[in-house]
């Protein structure tokens, strides 16, 4: 039962980081959304799967929130965003596409090392995945310094935020109920906040590069 | 006695399929493309036809060019020897590993640069030049992922890896499993030359490799390098189907499990190769510029397997 248990749990874990790459590889922001929207589904299978062989009954709900906020709301939003700059693709970023995708190989490597120690404090079947959820983190991390557009390092945050939320899952079981509502309230407001500013660089400077915000200094 | 037999009839198997394969994967593309299409077995035809031709070579060619075709085709077939299509217990199963496989079709394909750039024609050479930046790029991914393989199996051993996922259906679930299964896919498209890297359905591209060093060649060498071509393809295929999925093998030499081994791979070759057939109506060909992100990707995808097997154990 519990390796069926840690399986799954390592098999989701992989999912999402391999959805978490596609930031990396692919340019459209399409692309970018739907791989957050299917990052999304399999966080809540995951909560799901916890939830399920954990016995914990609340892990159900916040499934379906995580559906409804991240698997349906955000990307809705973001497609809005999205059709409003479908022409800004994410051509040059800092760093070009195949050496960030082998700094993200490393990351991962770098979150399995990280994360050694309380792999091995942990007794918990869902051990084994906790460093794949360190490496969605720090993958995030590295797309949402290493992108100009401000809509790619949104969906980066967003996705880290997921990386989180996995984390927590994996090393807890899942926080609180009452404190997952508070994150899925925070998540939106900051992702509306962000929405407001990335329509606000697009009014002052005509692009959503970041880049171009280097211009206030002179 | 019986277990020589059933290698023999193994590798006949496999060199009589290859040219098969590759029709029905063309048939199946024009299909797609609301064509008719020439039918699955017209690869038997074209080849039939090719080795009645004469040969023609250029002044300028030396004896390697006469040479290559031979050896690329048979280093190919000796890589189909070591591949377990049908049986794993066979004589050869202990002559070459999943590595001695890897860098048999390898050999082939150096051998088809050299012979690209050896007349001196300017398309053979970008050819070569192309094929060898896309090897150099895959063989990363390729050792990574056999690594991967290997460290979940405890061998290299071809038979050993088919033998121990059939021992623990389980495994075949595994995300090391999975990933190194995405990145040999990937390769695979690259190393046989199909669509996102390169474009098989036509030789008049200026962005084509394997045609580009092959446009020298005609009579029965062009036969041979088609015929080694079309089995470099399925034996991707084969290692793809009964490594990863390898139910159907036959793991004891009787003629039930001989034939449902058969079916089986039959059954394992055409869904391959409509997930090819789809995929290549589906996606343009990348830039070549752009080859390189693509097979980082599968570099990463095979890096990520090695960890999952390796550290995550």
């Amino acid at each position: 039962m519990d390796t069926l248990f840690a399986r799954l749990v390592v098999l989701e874990s992989s999912a999402a980081l391999i959805l978490g790459l596609v930031l990396l590889w692919r340019r459209g922001v399409p692309a970018y959304v739907s791989a957050f929207t299917w990052q999304s589904i399999v966080l809540a299978a995951t909560a799901a799967t916890v939830g399920w062989f954990g016995h914990h009954g609340e892990l159900y709900v916040v499934a379906a929130l995580l559906v409804l906020v991240k698997g349906i709301a955000i990307p809705r939003l973001l497609g809005r965003m999205e059709r409003r700059f479908a022409t800004q693709r994410e051509l040059a970023p800092y760093v070009n596409t195949a050496t960030s995708l082998v700094v993200a190989g490393l990351l991962v490597l770098f979150g399995h090392a990280v994360m050694r120690p309380v792999v091995a404090a942990s007794e918990l079947p869902t051990r084994a995945a906790m460093p794949l959820a360190m490496g969605l983190v720090l993958v995030s991390l590295f797309v949402v310094v290493s992108r100009k557009k401000a809509l790619t390092q949104v969906v980066g945050f967003l996705m880290l935020e997921n990386g989180i939320a996995l984390l927590a899952l994996l090393g807890a079981y899942g926080v609180p109920l009452l404190v997952e509502l508070g994150v899925f309230l925070d998540a939106l407001m900051g992702f509306l906040v962000m929405q407001i500013f990335v329509y606000r660089i697009q009014e002052t400077f005509e692009t959503i590069d970041v880049d171009q915000l280097d211009r206030l200094r002179h | 006695m019986e277990s020589w037999a059933i290698e023999v009839a193994q590798a006949a198997l496999v060199l009589g399929l290859a040219p098969g394969l590759v029709g029905v994967v063309r048939w199946l593309k024009a299909r797609l493309q609301s064509r008719r299409g020439a039918p699955p077995w017209q690869p038997y035809y074209e080849l039939r036809k090719l080795f009645g031709k004469e040969v023609v070579v250029s002044r300028n060619a030396s004896w390697l060019f006469r040479l290559a075709p031979y050896v690329v085709f048979a280093s190919t077939a000796a890589a189909a020897c070591l591949v377990p299509a049908l049986a794993v217990e066979r004589p050869l199963d202990g002559v070459g590993d999943l590595l001695v496989v890897v860098y048999l079709l390898l050999l082939a394909t150096v051998f088809l640069a050299l012979a690209g750039l050896d007349p001196g024609s300017a398309f053979g050479g970008m050819g070569s030049s192309r094929e060898m930046t896309v090897a150099a790029l895959a063989e990363p991914t390729v050792a990574l992922a056999i690594f991967a393989l290997a460290l979940s199996a405890g061998s290299t051993n071809l038979g050993q890896i088919v033998a121990r996922t059939l021992g623990d259906p389980a495994a075949a679930l595994s995300p090391g499993h999975l990933l190194a299964f995405a990145a040999l896919f990937i390769v695979m498209l690259a190393e046989s030359g199909r669509l996102p890297v390169d474009n098989p359905g036509t030789h008049l591209e200026l962005t084509m490799i394997h045609e580009a060093m092959v446009l020298e060649y005609s009579g029965r060498y062009l036969a041979l390098i088609e015929w080694a071509a079309a089995l470099k393809l399925l034996l991707f295929f084969a290692l793809l189907g009964n490594l990863f999925v390898p139910w159907g093998v036959a793991v004891a030499a009787e003629p039930g499990a001989l034939a449902l081994a058969l079916a089986s791979l039959v059954v394992k070759l055409a869904v391959i190769a409509i997930v090819v057939a789809l995929l290549e109506t589906r996606v343009a060909k990348l830039r070549l510029f752009r080859v390189p992100e693509l097979l980082s990707v599968s570099f990463v995808l095979a890096l990520l397997a090695v960890t999952s097997s390796f550290l995550a154990r």
